[in-house]
């Protein structure tokens, strides 16, 4: 492939004080394709996932976002200068998140929420980001929910809301961290749907998932990891059927019988 | 019935100015509270250096009686700063600092209780600190901190028959006054008592349609 990755994650290592989640983790994903990272709790994937939009600041190593770097600059002759909180924010328009929690803010309808950013941080037009708005809760299939407070919502729709908020900023790259994680069973399938005809329309995704039929179906790659490493990684295919690593073998056998 | 004719329903214009300057009072000293605590809450979360002088003053407000309050910016305050220059005025600040007080820790609490995700969610989007603040974390901390806001105007409104004893004339100043008259508390007193408790009442719920309609609408637990 000659055009660059949209994401390029480099290396990457995370602290906490003493304790080391992430160990140096590097990949690459590449426009209009879904990656999925799988394992089990604590072995770094979330850490992860919001160390690509600097929710979390690596440590060390960088994260490219179509080749520029998140965390900092780099002049003609290759010094590194750290960038400033207004530019990485100007880039973090480009990474769309969803939250295991939803995170909807509370004190605004669906549709306040959506077009809160493209408003005040994109500096669209109302009228613009109304139709913004509409286009997006249509994705979701939640239009009749505009004007309802997050309160009102079941968890499914909440969650629906935050795709929809999250797509309305029109980002390159959507991030999903557990999105289906605080939901009740039965209403893990309409988000999971949705994220289905997100991947079908050709959007660029990583997804943060314990969801292993989902990923198998929708991923173009799969990332298994295991205590701050990338353990094992390939095609869903070869992932899921024949795994390399032994972990991600018993790590399997128990969620998938 | 004479008596009640007699010493208050003859009276009314004098109670109904003295119920007009306790209202005004109130709602001076509660904007002031407002506007005191928000300043006292935010130096106190967010401009480090002068962090201890505020949990200072908040403490103070908090932990001085009324009585004394009363008395400190009424008679130390015009010697010391030259302001203020009326007892009204001495009146309402010195209701205002100590509710400032306790809304100071009430807007803190408000503005702890809204979840980190709610920032982040705004982060990600690329929002800066400031619109972060302004837009989603202010909003919520003042609903969750309505019903106590409700709460603490009822306390003003209690504590304001003290301004009596400066000479303002509030409703207490003018039944006292009525009394003095004609020595004869019974009717006066206890018409006195029944306005403050009807004007309480009131206000009381209005703070509990405030808090339901903010857990039904919002989910929010004031």
């Amino acid at each position: 492939m000659n055009e660059a990755p949209c994401i390029r994650v480099v290396d990457v290592h995370k602290q906490f004080g003493p304790l080391e989640v992430l160990k140096g983790v590097s990949f690459d994903v590449h426009r209009a394709s879904v990656v999925s990272m799988i394992g089990a709790s604590g072995s770094g994937k979330s850490t992860l996932l919001r160390c690509i939009n600097y929710l979390e600041v690596p440590s060390a190593g960088a994260i490219y976002i179509e080749g520029e770097s998140l965390g900092f600059r780099e002049d003609g002759s290759g010094r590194r200068s750290t960038r400033p909180l207004r530019e990485i924010n100007r880039m973090r328009r480009d990474l769309g998140v969803v939250f295991q929690q939803f995170n909807l803010w509370p004190h605004m309808t669906v549709l306040g929420n959506i077009i809160e950013a493209p408003i005040r941080v994109l500096g669209l037009p109302r009228k613009d980001a109304l139709e913004r708005a509409d286009e997006c809760l249509r994705t979701v299939r939640l239009s009749d929910k505009a004007n309802e407070y997050p309160a009102r919502l079941s968890g499914g729709q909440q969650q629906r809301a935050a795709i929809a908020r999250a797509l309305a900023m029109r980002p390159k790259v959507m991030l999903f961290d557990e999105p289906t994680s605080s939901l009740d069973p039965e209403l893990t399938d309409e988000v999971l749907n949705v994220m289905r005809e997100l991947a079908r329309a050709g959007t660029t995704m990583i997804v943060v998932t314990h969801e292993m039929d989902f990923a198998r179906e929708v991923s173009d790659r799969v990332l298994f990891l295991h205590d701050g490493l990338i353990d094992e990684e390939g095609s869903p295919e070869q992932v899921f059927t024949a795994p390399r690593s032994e972990r991600c073998r018993q790590f399997l056998a128990k969620y998938l019988k | 019935m004479g008596n009640w004719e007699r010493l208050v329903w003859n009276q009314r214009e004098l109670l109904l100015s003295g119920l007009g300057v306790t209202i005004e009072i109130c709602l001076l000293a509660f904007v002031g509270a407002i506007i005191g605590g928000l300043l006292l809450c935010l130096v106190r979360l967010y401009v480090a250096p002068l962090r201890p002088v505020a949990i200072l003053l908040i403490e103070f407000f908090r932990a001085t009686p009324i009585f004394v309050q009363l008395m400190w910016v009424n008679y130390v305050w015009p010697e010391v700063l030259g302001w203020p220059n009326t007892f009204f005025t001495a009146g309402w600040v010195a209701l205002a600092l100590q509710s400032s007080g306790y809304l100071a820790e009430t807007f803190r609490t408000g503005i702890e209780a809204v979840p980190k995700g709610h920032r982040e969610a705004a982060a990600s989007t690329g929002m800066p600190q400031l619109l972060i603040f302004r837009r989603i974390v202010m909003p919520q901390a003042l609903l969750t901190a309505a019903p106590s806001l409700v709460n603490q105007f009822t306390v003003i409104v209690k504590s304001s028959t003290l301004v009596s004893v400066i000479t303002v004339p509030d409703l207490m100043f003018q039944s006292q006054k009525i009394v003095n008259i004609w020595y004869e508390p019974i009717e006066v007193l206890t018409a006195t008592a029944g306005i403050y408790i009807a004007f309480i009442f009131l206000i009381s719920q209005a703070g509990k349609l405030v808090s339901d309609w903010l857990r039904r609408t919002f989910g929010l637990q004031g």
